[in-house]
């Protein structure tokens, strides 16, 4: 857009942008492809392609013995549930700041974000013994409590940003017509407010998804999510390169693949609400 | 940033009590709407970080203890090699990815600032690393770096005897192997923000630019780049954000080898306290740490925000 650009220069600046996709890319495709070799093809010279004998073997292998699906549900649990719960405690919260700001407004978004900048570790101990004194160690709930926390400046700053904005001119406008506050709510704000509502559902699925940081630490078998399933084949797997693909691409196909199909909100959450 | 007119400083300071009742009147809808959020993150954030910062003074082993040791962690925080090593390790490798995570990023959004095919698919692709987790990526890179098994060693098995690339178990590189992995992760996502940044100058700018003749890099560098300001500081701080808690990328892929060469603070506080048994000297890094970040954030966000809301 920026600038009127030749046909041919527009045909090279995407074939060298596509050649830097794909070197970005070619770690996750070789993972993928090199799951359904065999160990031994696996690491043959040189390297195989596309033309290898393709096996499932791997993956009933990866699933036999850590048992996948259990890991999945978990991760499904804890993501949707810390979002949903996420959700319900920053929506008020943004609405309130974007809607009627008071001095403090700014500060407190800065402060809440700057909780984020914090390292992680520094309160572990704390929540640790928190978890383990009221049992929430190795449990679904305990991992959403602790997700939807860490979770929570980010969604709210982005729901800030977000509902900003919505103009207040339209809100009046209803207001003028009569509109309650159920109504106000309900036919004029939510309407707007979904394709942001969306990307930061998206972005926080995401976040908590990948969190490895607090899942590793909080959990050991029965609510082990994803990251601790990967996490288990780092070291004494680390040699078997096939099983070890598998088990990547089972992590991370969930979210390349949602990603895939809500690609908008995908880059929209995923920048933090900076490209529109 | 302009500053608030002098009358309304006035009013504040006359209408003090005023703006006492008005605190608790006005906007009820709004302040009951935000009282779960401002809670949760008072009692957790706040009550953990004292707490921490409590035990950092106290002789806590395996459990906690307020047997009080006075500044005795810090003195022995300061005097392990290992701390010192894993400050200088993530001092290195912040100012590092920063710059290049940046530049980089930059870069390839303008090359890429031109109507290229399948723009939004190219987009998603370039976003794709970041939306992994850390795990996998240091999995994936320990591989390729691994010297026997991954890139030098199928290239060397196919006739390229001489090339090297064997920085993960080289005390002295590792921490640029670490460094490729974190860009490779991050790049992309500045790429795509800062994509966005340039699409946001106006295309009269450009024009007006090509009219005064002014050649296209120097249009970049001292107009574009100024403009861009707000971009920016948000990538440096979700950047930022991500090179402070630099955990699970070292432990996915070094585990803070070889030796202690690519340890970090993180690190350091999460083995003294779970594998080491030592909370107290756990506790007194992880203040270091939280010390330290605020030092930095706390007059950085003053000048970047303007503190009191003036910029509303």
């Amino acid at each position: 857009m920026a600038r009127a650009v030749s046909t041919r220069r527009k045909v090279a600046v995407s074939i060298i942008a596509w050649a830097i996709g794909l070197i970005i890319f070619f770690p996750i495709l070789w993972t993928f492809l090199t799951s359904f070799k065999t160990e031994g093809t696996a690491i043959a010279v040189p390297p195989k392609f596309l033309f290898f004998d393709w096996t499932l073997e791997n993956y009933f292998t990866v699933q036999e013995r850590s048992d996948y699906f259990r890991h999945f549900s978990n991760s499904i649990i804890s993501a949707v549930g810390s979002t949903i719960v996420g959700l319900i405690i920053a929506v008020p919260a943004a609405w309130a700041m974007a809607f009627s700001p008071t001095k403090r407004t700014k500060d407190v978004l800065m402060w809440m974000l700057s909780t984020k900048m914090l390292p992680a570790v520094g309160v572990l101990v704390p929540i640790y013994l928190l978890f383990r004194d009221f049992r929430l160690l190795d449990t679904h709930i305990g991992l959403i409590i602790v997700l939807t926390m860490i979770n929570l400046p980010i969604i709210v700053w982005m729901l800030f940003t977000y509902f900003k904005e919505i103009p207040n001119d339209i809100l009046e406008a209803a207001r003028m017509d009569g509109a309650g506050l159920r109504e106000e709510i309900l036919y004029v704000l939510t309407p707007m407010a979904v394709p942001g509502i969306a990307s930061t559902l998206l972005l926080n699925i995401i976040l908590a998804w990948n969190e490895a940081f607090w899942t590793l630490n909080l959990t050991t078998t029965a609510a082990a999510p994803l990251t601790a399933f990967i996490a288990s084949y780092s070291s004494p797997e680390g040699l078997f390169w096939a099983k070890l693909s598998a088990a990547s691409t089972l992590a991370i196909a969930p979210i390349l693949i949602m990603g895939w199909f809500s690609q908008k909100q995908l880059v929209r959450g995923l920048t933090f609400g900076a490209v529109k | 940033m302009t500053q608030a007119p002098p009358s309304d400083t006035a009013r504040r300071k006359s209408g003090f009590a005023r703006a006492i009742e008005h605190m608790f009147t006005r906007n009820i809808p709004a302040k009951i709407a935000a009282t779960p959020m401002v809670t949760t993150v008072l009692v957790v954030f706040i009550g953990c970080t004292i707490w921490t910062i409590w035990y950092s003074f106290t002789g806590s082993r395996l459990l906690p203890s307020n047997e009080f040791v006075g500044l005795a962690q810090y003195e022995r925080l300061f005097s392990t090699s290992r701390w010192n090593v894993s400050v200088r390790n993530l001092l290195f490798y912040g100012a590092f990815s920063l710059v290049f995570t940046l530049s980089i990023g930059f870069l390839l959004a303008v090359l890429m600032d031109q109507k290229i095919r399948f723009e939004s698919a190219f987009r998603t692709i370039m976003l794709y690393p970041f939306a992994l987790s850390f795990i996998v990526t240091g999995l994936v890179w320990q591989w390729i770096m691994n010297p026997t098994l991954g890139l030098q060693g199928t290239l060397r098995n196919m006739g390229w005897e001489s090339f090297t690339f064997d920085w993960i178990a080289r005390g002295d590189m590792v921490l640029y192997a670490l460094l490729i992995a974190g860009l490779w992760q991050g790049t992309g996502f500045v790429m795509v923000l800062m994509l966005a940044g340039l699409r946001s100058i106006d295309d009269e700018i450009w024009k007006a630019a090509r009219v005064d003749g002014i050649p296209a890099w120097r249009t970049y560098l001292f107009i574009v780049l100024p403009m861009m300001r707000g971009v920016f500081v948000t990538a440096v701080v979700l950047v930022g954000a991500g090179i402070v808690r630099l955990y699970d990328l070292v432990v996915a892929l070094t585990n803070g080898g070889p030796g202690i060469s690519s340890e970090v603070p993180a690190k350091y506080v999460y083995d003294y306290m779970f594998t080491a048994g030592n909370i107290g000297q756990g506790l007194a890094a992880s203040t270091m740490m939280l010390v330290s970040v605020i030092i930095i954030i706390v007059p950085w966000a003053y000048l970047e925000f303007g503190g009191r809301g003036k910029n509303q």
